[in-house]
């Protein structure tokens, strides 16, 4: 397969050809040659006009589903939503049936990944079946490729257990994810804890349910010296305990999703379960904090917590419904519409350089003999979020059959 | 006159003249419901369905005894003994009934915004007999009515509302009404019991009883939620009696004689004393017969009918 870009924007700050607006010939999955008015031939060829072409986009963390919820979502087709949204690298939770606390379904989901052109990375389990009480076999899992290791949607509560996973990992340079909330803090609640779920008679999450959290997995990185990530911070609290702890040199990063950047608890106004996720959406003053993070550095990367569900799971009163948002075929409308004044190249060190820093991911460049890691995406393309423009089979996302302005895809879309 | 909502989801959606058109027309309802014949056949080809997920005497009563003065068909409908207990959703149950031509629903949820969900998936009119922790709106309007009916009206009026006001869809749902009509409201109760924010209402904090009701003209005391004590909020009943509780002692200390109301039903002992529940400055029995006026006077409005009809 050969496919030939032209007048295509690189926006690439490890590439020599940074800020430069060229062509690009791609030829079984490499980059074969980079130059203005390439005279090549090629199977398919693509005129750019606004187009951008960035090393490819990794997305930190999304839900497959699949062994166990493929009626939600499948491997295959949650691959395809990632190729959809610009994703070359996705790292996926373990919350399956059965979970990916063992080298065996590790290996399963590994396989229903061969061979697709997005590349499926693991995070293992933390605990044996998620239960957060004792460690899973991580060493194995890592020896058979799992990038990362989380309990996911569950919060590692216990801190002993917690203290011991970082230490363990540490054999194999490893590193934790943990996702903060204080189950104790948040018990019951349904949405934020603030004026609007006072107003709207819901009983809500604190804060300090994520930040307390945030704050005691930090005391045990200080005392472990082990690598740990934040997933899906969603408080000023939390940023600024994890921006004094990068200053004192401890091995922390975070990750924010597009929508704690987009949406406001405001949303919840009329009860709509598609707004129902973990961490809940704060207030707009929050949500400004969160944008600003993006530039000074505290906000590493971005995980869309792409987290699909099937109708009958959110078509629900607000309380019985599943939590979740799907996001990654949305995820670059939805950052450019969050944060429409933040560099191109500041979208590409959240979405690529440092996930891939941080994950142990080879780094993606737009160079001659580089793999065909690309990303393309155009910040003024409008298109409507239905039908064969959507992959994902989660139903749960407040812009499906919307038109969306800016898109995001990888070369193999084309 | 009509009102400028379909549904009566909850008090927060109603503009102060919707609440002084449903109270107005109440009064109608009240002198109809002391005549010899306490039947009127305003709604005689309206079906109403009470769907009631959570239990209810009271207020499950009051609304079917409302449709029957108004001459409405009604279907009862409790969740327990039903097809709910067999895992039917929601939406199903109420397309099911609605597909037997059902032009309204009167409905009690454990959850808060269930009205709020079902009024996006179904056409007929809703109205909220009480939802989670959110609002129970017939309930705000018929405290209103009976303080009105009382004290000649709402304005300037001192209301307290005492006990679990986190828990309480009656605290929420008198909040809106009150400082939506000019009374001014204080919320007393254990810290616990008071959700965050909740000033942001337009409504004082206090954290001690005497104080309040020596302030208030009016008492609203709320049920203590036992059902819904699944977090330590307080210590024990005694505790809470002893500190929060009113009693006829306590009434007697004060240079003034308040109104006392309840929601019911009452833990006696606990929130209210025997004392206070059956004395004269309790209007907790008047709050039950208004409530029949009241929900006829809703489900009238919503209805849509010419007012003629009434006479």
């Amino acid at each position: 397969m050969s496919l030939l870009i032209r007048n295509v924007s690189i926006s690439d700050p490890l590439s020599e050809h940074n800020g430069r607006k060229t062509d690009i010939l791609v030829r079984n999955g490499s980059i074969v040659s980079i130059g203005e008015k390439l005279n090549e031939k090629a199977e398919k060829v693509l005129e750019a006009g606004h187009l951008y072409a960035g090393p490819g986009w990794v997305d930190v963390l999304a839900d497959y589903c699949d062994p166990g919820y493929e009626h939600k979502e499948s491997i295959d087709s949650g691959l395809k939503a990632a190729a959809a949204g610009g994703f070359t690298d996705v790292l996926v939770v373990p919350n399956t049936q059965p979970a990916i606390t063992t080298k065996a379904v590790l290996e399963y989901v590994q396989r229903k990944a061969a061979g697709h052109p997005v590349k499926l990375h693991v995070i293992g389990a933390v605990s044996r079946n998620l239960e957060g009480r004792e460690l899973a076999e991580m060493m194995d899992m890592y020896h058979s490729g799992a990038v990362a290791f989380s309990d996911g949607w569950q919060a590692l509560q216990h801190a002993g257990l917690m203290l011991k996973a970082l230490e363990y990992v540490k054999a194999f340079n490893g590193i934790i994810i943990q996702l903060p909330v204080y189950a104790s803090l948040a018990q019951g609640g349904l949405m934020n804890e603030g004026e609007m779920s006072m107003r709207l008679g819901m009983s809500g999450i604190p804060n300090i349910a994520e930040s307390l959290l945030v704050q005691r997995d930090i005391e045990l990185l200080r005392y472990t010296g082990s690598r740990l990530h934040f997933s899906g911070i969603s408080t000023p609290e939390s940023l600024a305990l994890i921006r004094a702890a990068k200053k004192e040199g401890l091995d922390v990063t975070c990750s924010v999703t597009p929508y704690h950047l987009y949406f406001t608890d405001e949303a919840l106004q009329q009860y709509d379960s598609v707004y129902k996720v973990e961490p809940p959406l704060r207030t707009e003053a929050e949500r400004l904090l969160l944008v600003a993070a993006l530039s000074d550095g505290t906000i590493d990367c971005i995980a869309t917590h792409h987290r699909p569900q099937d109708w009958d799971a959110k078509t629900k009163e607000f309380e019985y419904a599943q939590p979740g948002m799907t996001g990654q075929e949305t995820c670059f409308a939805m950052l450019r519409a969050a944060a429409p004044e933040l560099p191109m190249t500041r979208w590409v060190e959240l979405l690529s350089t440092n996930p891939r820093k941080i994950f142990g991911l080879p780094q993606a460049t737009i160079a001659e003999g580089a793999p065909a890691a690309i990303t393309l995406f155009d910040p003024e393309a409008s298109w409507v979020y239905e039908g064969g423009e959507k992959q994902s089979l989660g139903v749960n996302h407040p812009w499906i059959g919307k038109t969306i302005k800016g898109r995001s895809y990888t070369i193999e879309r084309l | 006159m009509s009102l400028s909502v379909k549904h009566l989801l909850g008090i927060k959606d109603l503009t102060p003249g919707d609440i002084d058109l449903i109270l107005r027309t109440a009064d109608q309802f009240k002198d109809v419901l002391q005549r010899p014949i306490k039947k009127v056949p305003t709604l005689r080809d309206t079906t109403i369905v009470n769907l009631f997920y959570e239990n209810s005497t009271r207020t499950r009563i009051s609304f079917e005894l409302a449709e029957k003065r108004l001459s409405a068909d009604t279907i009862n409908f409790a969740a327990s003994g039903s097809s709910v207990s067999k895992g039917e959703t929601l939406i199903d149950t109420v397309h099911n009934i609605l597909s037997m031509k059902v032009d309204m629903v009167v409905m009690r949820h454990s959850a808060s915004g269930a009205p709020h969900f079902l009024s996006r998936h179904i056409n007929a009119s809703i109205v909220n007999a009480g939802d989670g922790i959110n609002e129970h709106p017939t309930q705000a309007l018929l405290d209103a009515f009976s303080i009105r009916e009382r004290l000649g009206g709402l304005e300037g009026k001192k209301v307290a509302l005492l006990g679990d006001i986190m828990h309480s869809r009656v605290a929420l749902s008198n909040i809106y009404l009150l400082t939506k009509m000019g009374a001014e409201v204080t919320v007393c109760g254990p810290p616990t019991l008071i959700p965050k924010h909740i000033e942001k209402l337009g409504v004082r904090v206090s954290y001690n009883v005497r104080e309040t009701l020596a302030w208030c003209d009016v008492a609203n005391v709320l049920r203590i939620q036992l059902e819904r004590q699944n977090k330590p909020l307080f210590s024990t009943l005694r505790e809470y009696s002893l500190y929060y509780g009113v009693n006829k002692a306590l009434l007697d200390s004060l240079n003034k004689e308040i109104v006392i109301m309840h929601p019911g039903p009452i833990n006696r002992g606990v929130e209210l004393n025997s004392d206070v529940a059956d004395s004269k400055q309790s209007i907790i029995l008047d709050q039950v017969q208004n409530g029949v006026a009241v929900r006829m006077a809703v489900l009238y409005l919503l209805a849509g009918k010419k007012e003629e009809a009434l006479s």
